[in-house]
C-alpha cells in the first residue's frame, strides 16, 4: 500500500514538473475521451428521447396489435367479446381499443376538425402518456352523460385553455352535435400538431363517431411476447375463420435499436482520436524516459527496486491520462445536460434522465487503459537502465 | 566490531566487444566496519567507481566473496539488493546529481519515498530536520540550479543521510568544488557520519581530502593496498605508473590534481 502510495507521489512530483509539455500532450487524450463520453452520453439521451416518442406512437415493448380484416368487416360486438375474452384468458392487465376518426369541434374561433383517437383507459399506461394537466379518463367515465375528453395542446389552445377545474365543456359540430367535457391536457406529438383529442371507445359508439379502421393493443411481458402473439393468432383464427387475423408487436423496441451503427460509427472516430492521443503520449513518455536516465539511476541508487521504477513511470502516464479523463468526462457531462443539447437531440422527453454512469465509467476507464498502454513501453525502457550507467550519464 | 562490508578476493571483469577480457579488480581485500572514515584513492580509470558500485551494491563481483551486513551478495536478487541499498546505503556524487526542477527539500525526501511505514508518512518532517542539520533549512524551497555548488553538496549529503544509512559512500564529494568549500563539505560529511556512527568511505583522487579519513587505502590497476603516512602533499601516481590500459570505466572525465 505504501509502495503504491510512494509510486503516486512520485508520479503527481513528476507530473507538476513537466506540467505544460504533459498538459500538451494529454489534451488530445481529454478532447477524445470528451468526444467519446458525450456520443454515448447523447445517445443514451437520443435513445430515451426516441424510446419515449415510439412508446407514444407505437406501445411500450412488448406490445401486440390485434385486428381482424376480411373481406366484409367483423360485428364490431363480436369482436369486442372475442378480444375481450383473450385478455381474460391470458390475463392482460392492460389493454385498449385504438381507432381513429375526424371529428369537427366548435372552437371559440370557429369550427375545426380534430384528430379523434378512439382509446380505452388502458391506452395511458401502454403508450406512456404524460399529462400537462388534468386527468386520464377512469373505468366510469364511459357513463358520463356529456362524454370526456383528453385533448392535445393545440386543442386545448384552440378552445382558450379553459380552467379544467371548472370541467370545461366543448360541442361536436357535424351531423351530431354533443357537448363534451375537457378532463386533461397531454402535449402535441410534434410541434405545431393540429388539433387532437382522446375519447373512450364506449363514449365515442354513444357519439356514434364513424371510426376509420382501428385495432386493439395488448401489453404483454417482452418474454413471453411471441408465445402469445401465435396464441391469440390462434384463437381469433378459430373465431373468425377466412378472416385476415392480425396480432403481431408494435412497439418499436421489437425493430431493434435504431441508433446502434450511429453511436458506433462516432464511438469508433472517438476511439481512433483516443488511440493517436495515446500515440502521442507514448511518444512524449518515449522521449521523457531517455532524458530522465541519470534521474531513474539515483533513483535506482537510492533503493528504487524495478518494479517501484516501472510502476512510478507508468503511474505518471496513467495518473496524467485519468486527470484528462476526468475533465474530457467533465466536458461531456456539460455538453450532454445542457438544455439546448437535451431539446435537439430528445424533444419528445420532457423529463431528462441523469447523465448515464455507465459513459463516465467508459470515457474514464478508457483513459485508463490509454495511460496504462503508452506508459507501459517506456516503463519497460527504465526498467532495462543499466544504473551505473545512468548515474554517470 | 562487527564488518558491515567484507570483501574477499573480490575481481571484477568485464568481457569488451572484441572478446577480451578487462580485468578491473583483481583480488580485493577489504574489511569496513560501522565507524570507519576510509579513503581510496586513485587515479582515474583505475577502477574506483567499480569498487564503489560494488560496496553500494549497484554491481556484483565476478569472483570472490562480497558480504554485506553478514550476507553474500550474490545470493541475493536484483530486488532484495536495491531494498538493502536503499535502506543501508547512502550516496554522495561528484556532480551533487540532485533531480532537477524539484526543490531542495523535495530532493532530500527523494529516498525517503522508497522507504515504508512512519519514515514514508513522515518523510517532509524527516528531510527538514536533514536539512537544518545540514544548516539549509532556510533553503528548502529552492530550486538546485539556485544553489551554490557547497549549498548542493549539502543538500546532497543531506539526501544520502535522510534515511540514517549505515554505509555512506562518496564518490569524489569534493571534485566538483573549491578547495576552501571542499573541505567544509568533508569536515560536515565526516561530523555527520560521526554523529549516527556511520561507515564513511571516501572515493577520491585527491590527497588532501584522503588524508583526513581514518584509514587509507591505495588502488592501481584494480589492486588494493593500504596506505599509510599520507600526506596531504603527496601527489596520486602519475600515469605511467599504471600497469595495463584500464580504460572501460567511464569515468575518463575526472582528472588528476
Amino acid at each position: 500500500m505504501i509502495g503504491f502510495m510512494s509510486a503516486m507521489v512520485e508520479a503527481w512530483q513528476e507530473l507538476r514538473i513537466n506540467k505544460v509539455r504533459i498538459l500538451l500532450a494529454l489534451l488530445g487524450v481529454a478532447l477524445s475521451v470528451a468526444a467519446l463520453t458525450s456520443v454515448v452520453g447523447v445517445g443514451n439521451l437520443a435513445r430515451e428521447g426516441f424510446k419515449a416518442s415510439s412508446e407514444r406512437n407505437g406501445g411500450r415493448s412488448a406490445t401486440l396489435g390485434l385486428g381482424v380484416n376480411g373481406p366484409t368487416q367483423p360485428d364490431p360486438a363480436r369482436l369486442d367479446a372475442a378480444y375481450q375474452s383473450i385478455v381474460d384468458r391470458y390475463g392482460i392487465a392492460f389493454s385498449t381499443h385504438e381507432g381513429h376518426a375526424e371529428q369537427p369541434f366548435q372552437f371559440p374561433r370557429g369550427v375545426q376538425p380534430v384528430q379523434l383517437m378512439v382509446v380505452d383507459p388502458g391506452y395511458e399506461v401502454i403508450h406512456r402518456l404524460e399529462l400537462q394537466q388534468g386527468s386520464w379518463f377512469a373505468s366510469d367515465d364511459e357513463q358520463r352523460l356529456a362524454p370526456a375528453v383528453v385533448v392535445s395542446e393545440a386543442f386545448y389552445n384552440a378552445a382558450g385553455r379553459p380552467n379544467l377545474a371548472l370541467q370545461p365543456g366543448i360541442k361536436t359540430a357535424g351531423e351530431q352535435e354533443s357537448n363534451a367535457v375537457i378532463i386533461g391536457v397531454v402535449p402535441d406529438t410534434w410541434p405545431d400538431a393540429p388539433p387532437a383529442a382522446y375519447i373512450l371507445s364506449g363514449a365515442a359508439r354513444q357519439m356514434g363517431v364513424n371510426q376509420l379502421g382501428g385495432q386493439f393493443k395488448v401489453w404483454v411481458p417482452d418474454a413471453q411476447a411471441e408465445m402469445l402473439s401465435a396464441a391469440i393468432q390462434a384463437d381469433l383464427a378459430q373465431q373468425f375463420p377466412e378472416m385476415h387475423i392480425m396480432a403481431q408487436r408494435m412497439d418499436f423496441a421489437a425493430q431493434g435499436d435504431p441508433l446502434a451503427p450511429v453511436q458506433l460509427v462516432v464511438g469508433g472516430i472517438a476511439g481512433l482520436v483516443l488511440l493517436l492521443g495515446a500515440v502521442g503520449m507514448l511518444n512524449i513518455s518515449m522521449v521523457t524516459v531517455r532524458y530522465r536516465v541519470r534521474e531513474i539511476g539515483i533513483r535506482r541508487s537510492f533503493g528504487a527496486t524495478s518494479g517501484r521504477i516501472f510502476l512510478g513511470v507508468m503511474m505518471e502516464s496513467v495518473v496524467a491520462t485519468a486527470v484528462a479523463g476526468l475533465a474530457g468526462v467533465m466536458v461531456a457531462v456539460a455538453v450532454v445536460k445542457h438544455p439546448w443539447i437535451q431539446s435537439k437531440v430528445a424533444p419528445a422527453l420532457s423529463q431528462y434522465p441523469p447523465f448515464p454512469i455507465e459513459a463516465a465509467m467508459l470515457g474514464f476507464g478508457a483513459a485508463v487503459l490509454v495511460g496504462a498502454l503508452a506508459g507501459a513501453i517506456p516503463a519497460l525502457v527504465a526498467v532495462r537502465v543499466k544504473v551505473i550507467d545512468a548515474i554517470r550519464f | 566490531m562487527d564488518s558491515l562490508v567484507s570483501l574477499r578476493g573480490v575481481t571484477r571483469t568485464v568481457v569488451l566487444p572484441d572478446e577480451q577480457k578487462l580485468h578491473i579488480l583483481r583480488g580485493i581485500d577489504l574489511e569496513i566496519s560501522a565507524g570507519d572514515h576510509t579513503a581510496i584513492i586513485g587515479r582515474s580509470g583505475c577502477g574506483k567507481s567499480t569498487l564503489l558500485n560494488l560496496l553500494g551494491l549497484l554491481d556484483v563481483p565476478t569472483s570472490g566473496e562480497l558480504r554485506f551486513v553478514g550476507t553474500p551478495v550474490l545470493q541475493l536478487r536484483g530486488n532484495a539488493r536495491a531494498r538493502l541499498r536503499g535502506s543501508t546505503v547512502g550516496f554522495v556524487f561528484q556532480q551533487f546529481n540532485l533531480l532537477p526542477g524539484r526543490s531542495a527539500l523535495d530532493n532530500v525526501i527523494t529516498p525517503l519515498l522508497y522507504a515504508r511505514g512512519r519514515d514514508f508518512l513522515r518523510r517532509r518532517e524527516l528531510a527538514m530536520d536533514m536539512l537544518d542539520r545540514v544548516g539549509l533549512a532556510g533553503r528548502a524551497r529552492t530550486m538546485p540550479n539556485m544553489l551554490s555548488g557547497g549549498e548542493q553538496q549539502r543538500v546532497a549529503i543531506a539526501r544520502a543521510l535522510v534515511r540514517r544509512p549505515r554505509l555512506i559512500l562518496a564518490d569524489e564529494p569534493t571534485g566538483a568544488l573549491d578547495v576552501e568549500t571542499g573541505q567544509l563539505v568533508m569536515a560536515l560529511l565526516d561530523e555527520v557520519a560521526t554523529e549516527s556512527a556511520a561507515a564513511l568511505v571516501t572515493i577520491t583522487h585527491d590527497s588532501n581530502v584522503a588524508a583526513l579519513a581514518r584509514s587509507r587505502y591505495r588502488l592501481d590497476a584494480g589492486v588494493l593496498q593500504p596506505t599509510d603516512g599520507l600526506t596531504p602533499s603527496e601527489p596520486a601516481p602519475p600515469e605511467s605508473e599504471l600497469s595495463e590500459p584500464v580504460a572501460s570505466e567511464p569515468d575518463s572525465s575526472e582528472v588528476l590534481p
